[in-house]
């Protein structure tokens, strides 16, 4: 009966742990989105296949980043896949965030993405993401907005060492 | 009329007075938290929002680097401040339960993000100088209406030039390099706003290559004539120039570097040979040596 209580207290003492510190696994606990990407129309330079494979990867993998970031007001996350200003104006979201007690919290339902641009060098690519998101404004624990939407948004990614990052990400009302 | 028809008149025409009265509280209400904004704002501009109501209400508004919460005076104009609405992108506006969307748009260009490749290349070739530019507004938001791009290379007073129209806040050119090598000022304008970059040139491939052949106490000694490209060059130094002698014994190969303008290899003695010279994809001329005569 007594190692019985024992494994109890055990067992509790290590989910508050693991609730105080969340391991990278649970931080990014949601699974990458669903992004189908046509690269026919990229120019001046055509994308090639493992350019366009390594692209989907690391964009559903910021995607990923970003709603984590935002439901958890984690600016630090964001500098794995953001850089220039799409960093900056995440991270300055956050802090907004954090300072009144709101996040967001969008579930992603899947994104459909043309490649319009790849520069000659190979450096830079432009996408123009239609993404359909599920997103919920929350004051706290409240619900403040929430709305099933489709939007647009221009993405600019550079290449990174070993990786695509995204420099620029833009809501606009359509292409 | 009997008293039981009376009554049932009275209650249904109470019903229908209740349930129109809610209807008109329903319609006062929703009519009272309706949030009416511009389909789009340009960034760094306010935005004045009319409210109806009376009492307080809290405002919420999320957007691109923003997420405000605040208690407004519902009746009173709600302003959003300049500084609030720096970022092009989509806001969410919410209002005592009620919600709306509006964008923000990117103002005029300010800044260019210029991407030049190469840093060097050679003189006097087609469309090999590439450059890239990204349009910025003061707030950094990438300008998507088109706006024109003037891509200029001058080198040596000569200046190749073309206007281009972004699409998606994207533009690009392909410009010649001049024939003569040199430093060439690589600039990117947009009103007022501009950046330069450096491109060298550089002399291309030689345009031809011939050479001599002496003997001397080791062998044979090849060396070149000055090594041009086509536009008059002078081809770098330090670029290969590969000599070859093939005789009976077999072939000699010796890859000797460009020093101030001539390349030279000493290659074995032989009585009778033949002497080849090549610099990449340029092959020179060549000599039937016949023990030095």
């Amino acid at each position: 009966m007594k190692s019985v209580s024992l494994a109890v207290a055990m067992a509790a003492a290590l989910a508050v742990i693991a609730s105080v510190f969340p391991t990278p696994d649970s931080v990014l606990a949601a699974s990458a989105p669903s992004i189908a990407i046509n690269v026919e129309h990229a120019t001046p330079r055509e994308i090639e296949e493992t350019t366009q494979k390594s692209l989907a990867r690391d964009y559903a993998t910021a995607w990923q980043t970003m709603t984590e970031a935002l439901d958890q007001n984690r600016a630090d996350l964001l500098s794995a896949n953001f850089i220039g200003t799409a960093d900056d104006k995440l991270t300055a979201t956050i802090q907004e965030q954090t300072k009144v007690g709101l996040h967001q919290h969008i579930t992603d339902q899947g994104h459909t993405v043309d490649a319009v641009f790849y520069s000659p060098e190979g450096s830079a690519i432009e996408l123009h993401d239609t993404a359909h998101l599920q997103i919920d404004v929350m004051d706290g624990s409240k619900v403040v907005h929430t709305e099933n939407a489709t939007v647009h948004y221009v993405a600019l990614l550079t290449a990174a060492e070993n990786s695509w990052k995204v420099r620029v990400l833009e809501t606009v009302p359509g292409f | 009329m009997t008293k039981d028809s009376i009554e049932v008149k009275v209650k249904l025409g109470g019903t229908m007075a209740i349930a129109l009265l809610l209807m008109c509280c329903f319609a006062i209400a929703t009519h009272a938290a309706e949030i009416n904004v511009p389909a789009a704002v340009t960034a760094g501009s306010g935005l004045s929002i009319p409210s109806s109501g009376s009492g307080s209400a809290t405002l919420y508004v999320v957007g691109p680097g923003t997420a405000i919460k605040r208690t407004v005076r519902l009746g009173q104009e709600i302003q959003l401040s300049a500084d609030e609405l720096q970022n092009a992108g989509r806001y969410v506006i919410s209002l005592d339960g009620n919600s709306a969307t509006f964008f923000v748009t990117a103002g005029p260009v300010q800044s260019i993000a210029f991407l030049a490749r190469p840093s060097r290349v050679p003189a006097d070739t087609p469309n090999v100088v590439t450059g890239t530019t990204f349009v910025f507004d003061k707030y950094q938001n990438l300008v998507l209406q088109p706006q024109p791009i003037k891509f200029e290379l001058t080198a040596n007073g000569q200046t190749v030039g073309r206007t281009e129209t972004t699409k998606s806040g994207v533009a690009f050119a392909k410009l010649d390099s001049s024939r003569k090598e040199g430093p060439a000022q690589f600039v990117a304008s947009s009103g007022a706003a501009s950046v330069r970059r450096v491109v060298q040139e550089v002399a291309s491939d030689p345009c031809s290559i011939r050479m001599t052949a002496v003997r001397d106490k080791n062998g044979i000694l090849a060396r070149t004539e000055p090594i041009h490209d086509c536009a008059g060059n002078p081809v770098p130094d330090g670029t290969i120039v590969t000599f070859t002698a093939t005789d009976a014994k077999g072939k000699s190969t010796v890859d000797a570097r460009i020093k101030q303008g001539v390349a030279e290899a000493e290659l074995p003695a032989s009585n009778n040979a033949t002497i080849s010279v090549a610099s990449g994809v340029v092959v020179g001329n060549e000599i039937q040596w016949r023990g030095g005569q």
